[in-house]
């Protein structure tokens, strides 16, 4: 190899910005839970997909980006899950995904960070935090929980908005193992 | 005045708890006929909430009432009433007890098997008392619509047999379950009124 090139090399090395270290879901769930006339329950959202850049040292180049298929939601309630899966909560037929992405991101301490991100549901572009935990190692886990305001999204128009009934907080929570992406 | 049934009349425990059944009865008809056809609103769960809530209203004062007839007493078979009409009268109003303690306790398992929650009156959420399952809650639909009909036409039969009683035979059996001379009875042997 010729001298020039091995040089170049290096200086391409040394001048170029840290990035953080890119991602892609091994495996995951992404959960939630609500009440309804008083009792709680609890869904998962089936193949959500998760990209991830992230470092620690390198927060500011760090990006979180999680697409949510809505038509196959579910409480486990066939019931439930039309209703949600309807016009009047998800509209899942129009549309059909959820995003969140996320660029800036906060150390709170130890392992536990914080994305402020957008979550883009029904129509509707909101800012929702993420809290999560992240325990590095060959497959890192990222283990975080946020609160989605249903009403904020217009999820549940109408006379479902009445919160006696369901209340507008929604816990959301993810689990992810990660594996370097290629 | 005493509370509690004499030989002669039932007294207004009995007769309170008598009326206001047959009323929740109307009541949950009109609800039970009508609400599963509703579009899936609010207010159908609102319908369906008010179902399930009289439903187990009626579970709790029929055991009130069952309870307070084996504590007060019965008033004695009216004279000239032959034993074997007594006797159709008293499985009726056995059969009828049954039901109103069967039909509650179908629509509570109905509920239990769809997973619904059920909110007494939006006041206090009562546990489910079988588990979810799809087979379980074809089942119990069946038999809690059964039970319906059943009690629909036995109470009607139970109703025909007082007014006919009242209105033919000229005895007490309906005049006792009301407060006094709210209807007239003739007596026995006549003319003169016996309230």
């Amino acid at each position: 190899m010729p001298r020039s090139a091995l040089l170049s090399a290096a200086l391409l090395l040394a001048v170029a910005p840290v990035y953080a270290v890119d991602y892609v879901q091994a495996s995951g769930s992404l959960v939630f839970a609500g009440s309804y006339q008083g009792e709680v329950f609890t869904g998962r959202f089936p193949g959500f997909l998760t990209h991830l850049g992230f470092d620690p040292a390198q927060l500011g180049t760090s990006k979180l980006d999680v697409t949510i298929p809505l038509a196959g939601a579910t409480t486990a309630n066939a019931d439930y899950d039309e209703q949600m899966r309807g016009d009047a909560f998800f509209d899942a037929a129009k549309f059909a995904q959820a995003r969140y992405t996320a660029t800036q991101f906060r150390a709170l301490g130890g392992n536990r960070y914080a994305a402020d991100g957008t979550l883009s549901l029904h129509g509707v572009s909101k800012p929702v935090t993420l809290t999560f935990t992240w325990t590095p190692g060959a497959q890192p886990v990222l283990d975080g929980k946020a609160t989605v305001n249903r009403l904020d999204f217009g999820i549940g128009s109408g006379d479902w908005a009445d919160t006696s009934l369901i209340p507008n907080a929604i816990a959301v929570s993810a689990k992810v193992v990660f594996t370097p992406a290629k | 005045m005493t509370l509690r049934n004499s030989n002669e009349r039932w007294g207004p425990v009995s007769q309170a708890l008598h009326w206001l059944i047959v009323i929740l009865i109307l009541v949950m008809a009109y609800l039970g006929l009508t609400m599963v056809d509703l579009p899936a609103t609010p207010h159908k769960v609102f319908v369906f909430m008010l179902h399930k809530s009289v439903g187990i209203t009626i579970l709790v004062l029929v055991t009130l009432r069952l309870g307070w007839r084996l504590y007060a007493g019965t008033p004695d078979r009216l004279p000239g009433i032959p034993t074997w009409q007594s006797r159709i009268a008293s499985l009726t109003h056995a059969a009828l007890y049954l039901l109103l303690f069967a039909l509650p306790i179908s629509g509570w398992v109905v509920n239990s098997s769809t997973g619904f929650p059920l909110r007494w009156f939006n006041l206090l959420n009562l546990p489910a008392i079988a588990t979810k399952s799809e087979s379980l809650h074809a089942i119990s639909t069946t038999v809690h619509e059964t039970l319906f009909w059943t009690l629909a036409v036995l109470a009607l039969v139970h109703a025909a047999a007082a007014i006919y009683h009242h209105l033919f035979q000229r005895d007490a059996t309906l005049a006792r379950m009301l407060p006094r001379n709210w209807l007239r009875v003739p007596s026995p042997d006549g003319n003169q009124p016996h309230a």
